[in-house]
Parts: C-alpha cells; sequence; structure tokens
C-alpha cells in the first residue's frame, strides 16, 4: 500500500510508461498548472489589499487537480469538488474572470453572491457542483449522482475530490460504503495535502495511509504522486475506465503538500516547519512537469516564458473585469429558486424594496437596489 | 499628482485591528503594483500586503508596533498623473522563477529522512493554534518548551508538562518560594549600553491592559493593618496536626480566607462591582474568593467559590485542588472565573506592604504580608509577638475610607483571636 504511483521523478525524468497522448494534451495540462498558481496568486493579493474577502491557496497542489481533470470527459463526468480545486475548472475552459465573479459575488457571479469567495459552481462547460463548506458532504452527492447515472444506463463517472482532514468527516464514510456495496461508477479522489488547516495527518488518522481506508469498504485504493501530473492523470483515467466498465469505485490518495496556508486567515509558519516546506519546494509539481516537458522537446525556455506571462496577465485581466462590475440588485435574492417567484416571496421582495427607499438606502445608477 | 488612500482590509475573517510589524518601503520609496509594502499582524497571522497601485509610498499613517483598525487608512500612495490615469499600463515586476536546486536526495515519498528540528534559527516555535492558545491561557512560554511532535512541533501535552514544572503555588504567606538565585555575569567591557527590544503582546500585553483599566478606572485608595498573629499561629498548629488524618494540610491561608469571608458577609459593600453599563452597584450576596499568586509563569488568579458556606478543612483542601489544578495545567476556564474578592499573597517573596492593584471590575483587592516575629508592648512588657501586615486597595467610588478601614478592623479582630470565627 506504501507504493506510490509515479511517472515522472522530481527532476523530470521518466522513471514509468508516460500516457499515450497528444503534444497538445500535455501542454493543456502544463499551462492549467501554471494558469492555476496565477489565479490563486491573485486571488491572494485581491484578498491582502481588501478587494475580495477571503481565498483558499491552492499552491503546490496543481498537479492533483489538473492531472484528474484531464482524466474526465466533461460531455458525461460529473464533479463533487474539494475547495482547493482551482485545476480543474481552469483546465475544462472556465474562464477566470467567471471564476473572478465569484469571487468578487458580483452580479456575473454564477452563485449570485449568495456563497463565499472560492465556493464556485458551474454548469457549463462541466456539470461541477457547488462547493460547500461542510466538509465531506460532496462525498455521498458524488454516490447519488454516479448512482443516478447508473440507473439511467449512461456510461459517466462522476469525480470527488476531498482532503485529508475530510476522511474523518460522515460523508466519507457513507458515500465509501454505498459506492462499495452498490459498485457505483465513481472515483474518490482524496487530496493528501499533509493538513487539515493546523491538524497534521498523525493526528488525523492511524491508517497506515488513506488509500487503505478503501479496503473496509471493498473499495480498492492507490497511492499516487500527487506533484506527479502524468501519475495523477493514470490514475484517474483508469479509475474512470474501471468506473465506465461496470467495475465500480476506486480511491486514490493523492500524495501532495499544501504550500501555503489553509486559507487567507491562516498563518502556516505558526505550526509548519521551514525544513519541510523546503523538501516539498524541491518537489514542485510545476517545476518538475516543465523539466519533463523541455527534455521532451515539447516545450522551450521561450514559449514557456510566455505562457507564464499571459497567465499572470490573463488573471489580472480578469481580476479587473470582475471588479468593475456592479453587484447582484437586491431583489435577486429572491430570484434563482423557484422557476416562477412565488406570491409569498414577490411580497417579500417588494417590502424590502420598500423599506430600504423609504430609508433612501441602497439605490444605485440604474435606479436598482444592490445588496 | 493624484493619491490612492490605503485602508487596512479584513485581511482574516472577522479581524477588526492589525498591528504594523513593519514597512517594507519606506516613506518616499518607489512601489509597483503588488510589491510587498508592509507586513500586518492580526490575531490570526502576519501578511504582507501588497501594493494596490504604482507611484511613491507618500505617507505611513502608523509606526512600526502601532495598531491600526481594519478601515484606518494606512498609508497613502502617490502617482504622477499619466501613471493615476492608467494604472493597467503600470508594469507588471517579473516574478523570480525559483531556482531548481540541484538533485542530491534520492527521491523519497515521505520526508521521514528530515532531521527533527528542535528551535528554528529564527526563533520561531511551531505549534497549531490551540496549543498556543492553551499556552496563553496556562501563561507558559512556548519558546522555552521542547516540542515531543514531528519536527519538533509542540502538542498541547508538552504544554501542561511545562506548566506542571515549576514549583508549587505558595499558598501561605509564611512559605514564601524563594527564587532561583541569579548567579550575576559582570559584563567584560562597559559603555555598550546595549537594549533588548521585544515586541510587546501577548500574556504581557492582555496583563497591561488589565491593570491600566483597572487602574485608569477606579481611584483606589489603600490602607494597611497590622495583624497578631500570636493565637493564630499556635491555633494553626495544632489544625495542622488534627487535620493530617484527613490528608489535609491546613496553610494560613484558609484562616485569611474564612475571615475575609466572614468580613466580607458583614461589609458586603467590599463585595461587589459598578455595572457601568447598566449604571447599577452589584452587590454579591456570596463570596468567591480569587487568590492572586507569583509563579514562574506569571501572574495566577485560581477561585475558591462559596468560601462563606465552607468550613477551614473544605476551604483548605478546595484551595489545595484548585491550585493543584493550576499548576499541573489541568485548571479548567471556570477554575479561574467568577471572583467576587481577590486576596494577593505576592507579598510573601519580600517587603512589608503594599498598594495592589484590584482586580476589576471587583471593589477591593486584599495583600497578605510576611508573618515575622517583631518586639510588640503588651501591658507594660516587650513581648515577641508574630506580626503580619494587611493591606488593601480600594474603589473609592463605591467605598468610602470609613467602611474600608472598618472592613480591616474586623479582619484583624478574626485573625487575632481566630475563636471569634466559630461564632
Ligand atoms: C464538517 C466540518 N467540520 C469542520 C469544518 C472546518 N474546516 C474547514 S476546512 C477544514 C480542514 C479540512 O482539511 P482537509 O479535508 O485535509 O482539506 P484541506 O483544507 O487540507 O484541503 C476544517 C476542519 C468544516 N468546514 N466542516
Ligand atoms: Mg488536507
Amino acid at each position: 500500500m506504501s507504493d506510490l504511483l509515479q511517472i515522472i521523478d522530481r527532476e523530470g525524468n521518466k522513471v514509468g510508461t508516460v500516457p499515450r497522448v497528444k503534444k497538445e494534451v500535455f501542454l493543456n495540462m502544463y499551462r492549467a498548472m501554471v494558469r492555476t498558481r496565477a489565479f490563486d496568486d491573485r486571488c491572494m493579493k485581491l484578498q491582502r489589499t481588501g478587494k475580495v474577502g477571503f481565498s483558499v491557496p491552492n499552491r503546490g497542489i496543481e498537479a492533483v487537480s489538473v492531472g484528474a481533470a484531464a482524466a474526465l470527459d466533461i460531455s458525461k463526468d460529473w464533479v463533487a469538488p474539494h475547495y482547493r480545486d482551482f485545476g480543474i475548472m481552469l483546465y475544462h475552459g472556465v474562464s477566470p474572470e467567471r471564476m473572478m465573479d465569484t469571487m468578487f459575488g458580483n452580479e456575473a457571479d454564477s452563485a449570485v453572491g449568495r456563497q463565499m469567495p472560492v465556493h464556485f459552481s458551474f454548469r457549463k462547460p462541466l456539470n461541477f457542483l457547488s462547493i460547500s463548506s461542510p466538509l465531506g458532504t460532496q462525498v455521498p452527492q458524488a454516490v447519488g449522482i454516479a448512482m443516478a447515472m447508473k440507473t439511467r444506463g449512461e456510461d459517466g463517472a462522476v469525480l470527488t475530490t476531498f482532503g485529508d482532514g475530510s476522511t474523518s468527516a460522515s460523508g466519507f464514510h457513507s458515500g465509501m460504503n454505498w459506492a462499495g456495496v452498490f459498485n457505483s461508477p465513481t472515483v474518490f479522489l482524496c487530496q493528501n495535502n499533509q493538513w487539515a488547516i493546523s491538524c497534521p495527518s498523525e493526528q488525523q488518522t492511524k491508517s497506515s495511509s488513506y488509500a487503505i481506508k478503501g479496503e473496509a469498504y471493498g473499495v480498492p485504493g492507490v497511492r499516487v504522486d500527487g506533484n506527479d501530473v502524468l501519475a495523477m492523470y493514470r490514475a484517474v483515467s483508469q479509475a474512470v475506465k474501471r468506473a465506465r466498465a461496470g467495475d465500480g469505485p476506486t480511491l486514490i490518495e493523492a500524495v501532495t503538500f499544501r504550500m501555503g496556508g489553509h486559507s487567507t486567515s491562516d498563518d502556516p509558519t505558526k505550526y509548519v516547519d521551514p525544513e519541510l516546506v523546503t523538501y516539498w519546494e524541491q518537489r514542485d509539481p510545476i517545476v518538475r512537469f516543465s523539466a519533463f516537458l523541455h527534455a521532451e522537446g515539447i516545450l522551450n525556455e521561450a514559449a514557456d516564458a510566455t505562457l507564464r506571462e499571459e497567465a499572470k496577465d490573463e488573471m489580472l485581466t480578469a481580476a479587473r473585469a470582475a471588479e468593475a462590475k456592479p453587484v447582484p440588485v437586491l431583489t435577486s435574492v429572491f430570484e434563482d429558486v423557484f422557476e416562477e417567484t412565488p406570491a409569498h416571496l414577490k411580497k417579500q421582495s417588494a417590502f424590502c424594496v420598500d423599506h430600504y427607499s423609504s430609508r433612501g438606502e441602497g439605490v444605485n445608477e440604474k435606479g436598482e437596489f444592490p445588496l | 499628482m493624484s493619491n490612492l488612500e490605503f485602508p487596512l482590509p479584513d485581511i482574516g475573517e472577522g479581524v477588526h485591528e492589525g498591528e504594523i510589524v513593519q514597512w517594507l518601503i519606506p516613506e518616499g520609496g518607489a512601489v509597483a503594483e503588488d510589491d510587498p509594502v508592509v507586513e500586518i499582524m492580526t490575531d490570526k497571522a502576519t501578511v504582507e500586503i501588497p501594493s494596490p497601485g504604482t507611484g511613491v509610498i507618500a505617507k505611513h499613517l502608523f509606526g512600526a508596533g502601532e495598531v491600526a483598525n481594519v478601515g484606518d487608512v494606512i498609508f497613502i500612495i502617490s502617482s504622477d498623473g499619466a501613471v493615476a490615469d492608467s494604472p493597467s499600463s503600470a508594469p507588471e515586476v517579473a516574478e523570480e522563477e525559483k531556482p531548481v536546486s540541484a538533485p542530491v536526495v534520492v527521491e523519497k515519498t515521505a520526508p521521514a529522512d528530515l532531521p527533527a528540528v528542535t528551535r528554528r534559527e529564527d526563533g520561531k516555535v511551531l505549534a497549531a493554534p490551540a496549543t498556543r492558545r492553551l499556552a496563553r491561557e496556562l501563561g507558559v512560554d512556548l519558546t522555552t518548551i521542547r516540542g515531543s511532535g514531528p519536527n519538533g512541533r509542540i502538542r498541547p501535552e508538552d504544554v501542561r508538562t511545562q506548566q506542571s514544572a515549576p514549583p508549587a503555588v505558595p499558598t501561605t504567606p509564611t512559605a514564601p518560594t524563594a527564587p532561583a538565585a541569579v548567579v550575576p555575569t559582570f559584563a567584560a567591557t562597559s559603555g555598550a549600553h546595549e537594549e533588548e527590544r521585544t515586541p510587546f503582546r501577548g500574556i504581557r500585553r492582555k496583563t497591561a491592559e488589565a491593570m491600566s483599566r483597572s487602574k485608569f478606572t477606579a481611584p483606589h485608595f489603600s490602607l494597611i493593618e497590622e495583624v497578631d498573629c500570636t493565637d493564630l499561629v499556635d491555633i494553626r498548629n495544632r489544625a495542622k496536626v488534627a487535620s493530617e488524618k484527613y490528608g489535609i494540610k491546613v496553610t494560613y491561608m484558609p484562616y485569611i480566607m474564612k475571615a475575609a469571608a466572614i468580613a466580607l458577609m458583614e461589609y458586603p459593600q467590599l463585595n461587589a462591582m459598578l455595572d457601568e453599563e447598566a449604571q447599577e452597584v452589584v452587590v454579591k450576596k456570596y463570596v468567591n474568593l480569587g487568590i492572586a499568586v507569583d509563579t514562574p509563569n506569571g501572574l495566577m488568579v485560581p477561585v475558591v467559590k462559596d468560601v462563606h458556606l465552607k468550613g477551614l478543612l473544605q476551604i483548605s483542601a478546595e484551595l489545595a485542588e484548585v491550585a493543584g489544578r493550576a499548576r499541573e495545567g489541568k485548571a479548567k476556564a471556570e477554575d479561574f472565573q467568577g471572583s467576587t474578592f481577590t486576596i494577593s499573597n505576592a507579598g510573601n517573596i519580600g517587603g512589608i506592604l503594599a498598594t495592589p492593584i484590584i482586580n476589576f471590575p471587583e471593589v477591593a483587592i486584599m495583600g497578605v504580608h510576611s508573618m515575622r516575629k517583631m518586639p510588640r508592648c503588651i501591658g507594660d512588657d516587650i513581648v515577641a509577638r508574630q506580626i503580619m501586615n494587611l493591606s488593601i486597595s480600594i474603589d473609592h467610588r463605591l467605598v468610602d475610607g470609613a467602611d474600608g478601614a472598618r472592613f480591616m478592623v474586623r479582619m484583624r479582630e478574626l485573625l487575632e483571636d481566630p475563636a471569634l470565627m466559630l461564632l
């Protein structure tokens, strides 16, 4: 169980069989990883300057999300995500501006300002369930969706992601158990980034690994080097294949390291040994994959530098665009849940508008009531 | 010229203030957008704030070490018209790529080969926030602990062990804890005028805040009374022997506490507080005594509840219990809560009188001082007597001098003739 699937080592050397995919797929993965880091950096700066309220550092875990995303066919597969998963959306073409709309909670936000920053949800271009803060709730939801696919005779799979800490939440156990008993086409991806806020793995579980927990539910488990995007791609591809073939669920443990704080409210220097950070810096997933691509002649220095610059500009532009959009109008609070707003909500909406207008509050230039 | 004012944002969730740790760009220094400008410490984290624009730092509105509220403008950037009009044209400073370090270590899946670090060079310690909070509550200095967790991380057990390490909390004024002898070291050179600066925060700052609030809110006056404890010494010595069979060690403190409880029930205006918000005086009809003691970890005030209802044996046992719990780091929050009047015996170290600061919002605090054999006149004879001073500081807003004096006279009566406590 302690075997770790690895395809490229930390210097980018091949140590396993490289997946046979087109060069473009490699490049797309690489670009998504670089863009994930750029998006993350931009969000941190936006939070530190008070422009957005909150963010969740993704530095160091880019290969986990991107490698997994690349193994999905979004015309039929769904994602029930963890919050530290920017790369899944960016790989599959959710525009950074739409993601920034959620960060700012502006009127274009797909969650219409109802959610905290980072709690993305998208129906297009992929079915990406709303991230929810209570840990592990997405796991049984993923199993339910997978069961529906199976019942309908579709051959989709559902990828659900969660952290090492989330394996202590009840959702993990009920979801895994269901999936095992009913053979649901679910891929369980545990992002073992070594921490649940400040709680280290050795205080999280007495199991010898997270992957081994699958045994309790009759679900095969694999451990993967989570900083090796190709190993992630291989492991999730095989799990998706098993799911489509009706062979049931797989539990994948991606061993990685959270290089930033838990969130923008956290100070990891209070509890993370800097030597550990240095150790993992030397295993940076982007550096490693870049070295591989250079060695394979898929990417050269100049193209790499351009790609990184473009990613930074892209995120800055997206942030400026989202910042410029107005906040959602007040009446939107009463919309969305029902296809047609029922009478009692219409009444409450009118009351609310009356109340604020009688106090001379909240009207914008368009005569609307912003939140 | 156009100015961009930067208000301190809420950089955590629900943060209200932040301390300026250091300015990374001086006044007059040039900044590009995203350059780190200042390091801010909140109760959650220390973070770098990037510049929201490009230009020159025109002004720092707070100095290092000062605390700004969220929303306060902390710095101003001035930019010339051209740059201000087109902030998007500000050159992005290219991020330096981290050099890929030369491979030396054989690939491992877990950093099991890392050396176990116990102390970091920068003096920082590794501990989770819950552990830090425990240390704050118990008054333990994390930098003095060796962590037993991976890489020297300090665990809650380590804090508790450390907390139980110092000597027993003294509970009797006659048994002062001798401070460890300090061997003086003489500097070989002279005239260096060395100074050491440490940040003013943590327990020290909390204590400072509490003391300032008390001293600047409550106008204190102090009184000293002398007590002849000769009879008390005799009675206590007998009680000490008699109580041995219960496994309880009776010290002088329970007698002082019992006397205080009786006197406080008789003079309840000293067992009170001022509810400033409601503009009401709250007189407590029960006596919970906080016992302030000096420990190597700082001031601690465990509380013995309902002293007015309890006998000496029970008071002795409970005092030993709360003090013991505090010592062993097993104290619960309620062990430190609910006192209505505080007794301080810091005087056991030395000094014959004190003007203690009230444990606000209580109205009075009594200091107990060392007992010494002194010559005193009994009739026309000079005899050796066991003499102890009691001091008291009182909030003059609620209590006048005469009442304070009556209370102290009553304390003296009860302690000079302990049989009165039986009435
Ligand atoms: C049910 C539940 N319990 C506790 C929390 C508070 N909480 C938020 S994130 C977190 C840590 C989760 O760690 P992990 O699952 O490893 O994910 P990571 O943050 O490391 O990506 C905790 C405890 C929560 N959101 N939900
Ligand atoms: Mg984690």
